[in-house]
């Protein structure tokens, strides 16, 4: 099955919901650094360091190791860059699917397909970043030869 | 008579509060204006209830699928297409056989609560409820034609008390007991209480007794504790599980049991996602295993809703002899051909050197505390034993674990002590992963997941952890290949 990459704007959006993240993570250390005076100024400057750090270098990782396929069986989306997985879902195994965009998603015009199964773990199995028009594309053409019950 | 079994419930829920009420109602002086009236206030609104759910409560069977109808101000009508209901089980207490009726529940694959729960239903209706829906799911064939049923599994009595002596589910009798026992203040045991124990008359003929005579009343005081919740155990499974009898009627399976309260279950072989075996090591002893199925529309329920506890674990044999078990697992899977001795297959060769590894670290992280802790310098023994049985663990663990890949199933055995084979259709197959963590991918290792629907979160599907990258990645196109057809 070929392979291949999401939409690259993905690594924008999370690097927006990275510096927020990092955002509050600086602030709480400036309390915690303000109320133990001895450490001051560390904590916040600690936490802003490795938040830009972060914020820097995860997100086109995570995006490289991202990836999905579309055969006449199925989907199969890789993901992780530590702990890697990779799931592969026969069509005929598809309840039904979501398309969900947030603010920021919008933004970037950047969609999250969401697949739902009657399993008992992989209950829903997400693929984030492509690009809203191929989310609905990919959503028609999965559900397009379903059928049959499911289970 | 539906307004009956309403009340009947309602007031086994209001039972603890209605207790409370007069055990504190009676202490109380200032009882307020509606004291003496409250409990018969309760009694009859919760009969107004009860009567008004069995007069707004009606079902029916539609052109293409049952229907429900509830409540007259806020009004539902659900209709459930006869082609997705899993299972219509039938649930009678003591109340329910008086008087010749059933409790009903008509689920589907939405898993979770019953998609419809019929508290009281005459038995011929249930009869023709169930012909008329398994007839209407298979088109074609006439609901006339009931075919005779066959007895695959009977349990005598002397089975079920085997089971009692492997199940032991005396134990968690007692443990909720010693619970709400504490709950009530029962179980203090206060400064007092021991003092004037240790000055009785009986404590001083024990110490007069010296040391051998007390260990050995302490030995028989233990014996003798774990003889009861054994004896309690068999009670318990010659209840619950009186007159175990396994059937098959038109190629479904049907299982009915208990002594007080009767319940039958049906087990739609189409409807079967995976087979579990388990055979701990009190069951090797017997020579028994258990075996049990999971069926699409039971999975997703979650422990916090209140009718996850009915959801009653799907037995095709509480136990049985390990010969009668294929004849069994044949039954429950007829489209599997299990003639031939499948291919197993070990996992990777370094499996053993991680699963020691792995064993031996987590062992010796969790007790060189406590061990110090306990016996200072004799720690030292408690830690460097972990290391030969974490040794003998993972030795065994690779020894026993196999998986197959057949023409139609996958197979996974699995452990040691507590032996487990679960068997999944590889057209039952609903999604596979493939993971490594680094650990796995600095030994070119990997596990797969095969999900199946219907299990319960903790034993669904399959893991087989320890695998060679390669072996887990074909394993993987294999079934996702075969999954969807």
């Amino acid at each position: 099955m070929q392979l291949s990459h999401v939409d690259p704007a993905i690594i924008g959006v999370w690097r927006w919901h990275g510096a927020l993240t990092a955002l509050v993570f600086t602030v709480l250390a400036t309390v915690f650094g303000l109320t133990v005076s001895a450490l001051w100024p560390f904590p916040p400057i600690l936490a802003a360091i490795a938040g830009i750090a972060f914020v820097w270098l995860w997100p086109p990782l995570a995006y490289r190791h991202l990836r999905f396929g579309v055969d006449e069986t199925g989907i199969a989306i890789e993901s992780g860059v530590l702990w890697r997985s990779r799931i592969a879902l026969p069509r005929m195994r598809i309840q039904h699917t979501d398309v969900s965009q947030g603010p920021l998603e919008r933004r970037y015009g950047i969609g999250t397909l969401k697949l739902y199964t009657a399993g008992s773990r992989h209950v829903k199995i997400e693929l984030q970043g492509l690009n809203h028009d191929e989310a609905l594309a990919l959503r028609d053409a999965l559900l397009a030869e379903g059928g049959g019950s499911g289970v | 008579m539906s307004w009956l079994f309403g009340l009947t419930v309602a007031i086994k829920q209001m039972v603890l509060p209605l207790i409370a009420l007069v055990f504190f109602g009676t202490r109380d002086n200032d009882a307020g204006p509606f004291g003496p009236f409250l409990i018969p206030i309760i009694l009859v609104a919760l009969l107004t209830r009860a009567l008004w759910q069995q007069w707004t409560y009606r079902y029916g069977f539609g052109p293409h699928g049952l229907v429900i109808r509830e409540g007259l101000i806020f009004r539902n009508v659900r209709q459930i297409e006869y082609a997705r209901i899993e299972n219509i089980d039938t649930e009678r207490d003591v109340l329910h056989r008086l008087l010749g009726v059933a409790a009903v529940r008509v689920q589907t694959s939405t898993g979770g609560k019953p998609e419809a729960l019929i508290s009281v239903l005459d038995l011929d209706a249930v009869q023709e409820m169930r012909a008329k829906v398994f007839a209407e799911g298979k088109p074609g064939e006439p609901v006339a034609t009931i075919a005779p049923e066959t007895t695959l599994l009977h349990l005598p009595t002397s089975e079920l008390i085997r089971y009692g002596l492997i199940d032991n589910r005396g134990m968690i009798v007692v443990a909720a007991g010693v619970g709400v026992l504490h709950e009530f203040g029962l179980l203090s045991f206060s400064r007092a209480w021991f003092e004037s124990f240790l000055q009785s008359s009986s404590a001083a003929g024990l110490v007069a007794l010296g040391l051998m005579m007390q260990i050995a009343l302490g030995v028989v005081a233990v014996v003798s504790a774990i003889v009861a919740v054994r004896i309690l155990s068999i009670v318990l499974a010659l209840v619950t599980l009186h007159d175990f009898r396994l059937t098959r009627q038109n190629g479904d399976l049907r299982a009915r049991y208990g002594l007080f309260t009767r319940i039958a279950l049906t087990l739609r072989t189409r409807r079967i996602q995976a087979v579990h075996q388990t055979e701990s090591l009190i069951h090797r002893w017997f020579n028994r295993v258990t075996l049990n199925v999971d069926l699409a529309g039971d999975s997703g329920g979650g422990g916090d809703q209140p009718d996850a506890n009915k959801s009653r674990a799907r037995w095709l044999a509480p136990v049985c002899s390990a010969s009668a078990a294929a004849a069994l697992i044949a039954a429950a899977l007829p489209s599997i051909d299990l003639n031939d001795e499948p291919d197993w297959q070990p996992l990777a060769p370094r499996a053993r050197g991680r699963i020691f590894r792995r064993s031996a670290v987590l062992a010796i992280l969790i007790l060189t505390g406590p061990a110090i802790w306990y016996l200072h310098a004799g720690a030292i023994v408690v830690v460097l034993a972990c290391i030969p049985l974490a040794w003998m663990h993972a030795h065994l663990y690779t020894k026993h674990t196999r998986w197959a890949l057949a023409r139609d199933a996958v197979m996974f055995r699995s452990g040691w002590l507590n032996r487990r084979l679960t068997i999944v259709p590889r057209d039952r197959v609903q999604a596979l992963s493939v993971n490594a963590s680094p650990f796995d991918r600095r030994s070119q290792m990997a596990n797969i997941y095969v999900d199946t629907a219907g299990g319960g979160a903790m034993r669904a599907g399959i893991r087989i952890r320890y695998l060679a990258a390669d072996v887990a990645e074909r394993l993987a196109t294999a079934l996702y290949r075969t999954a969807g057809v």
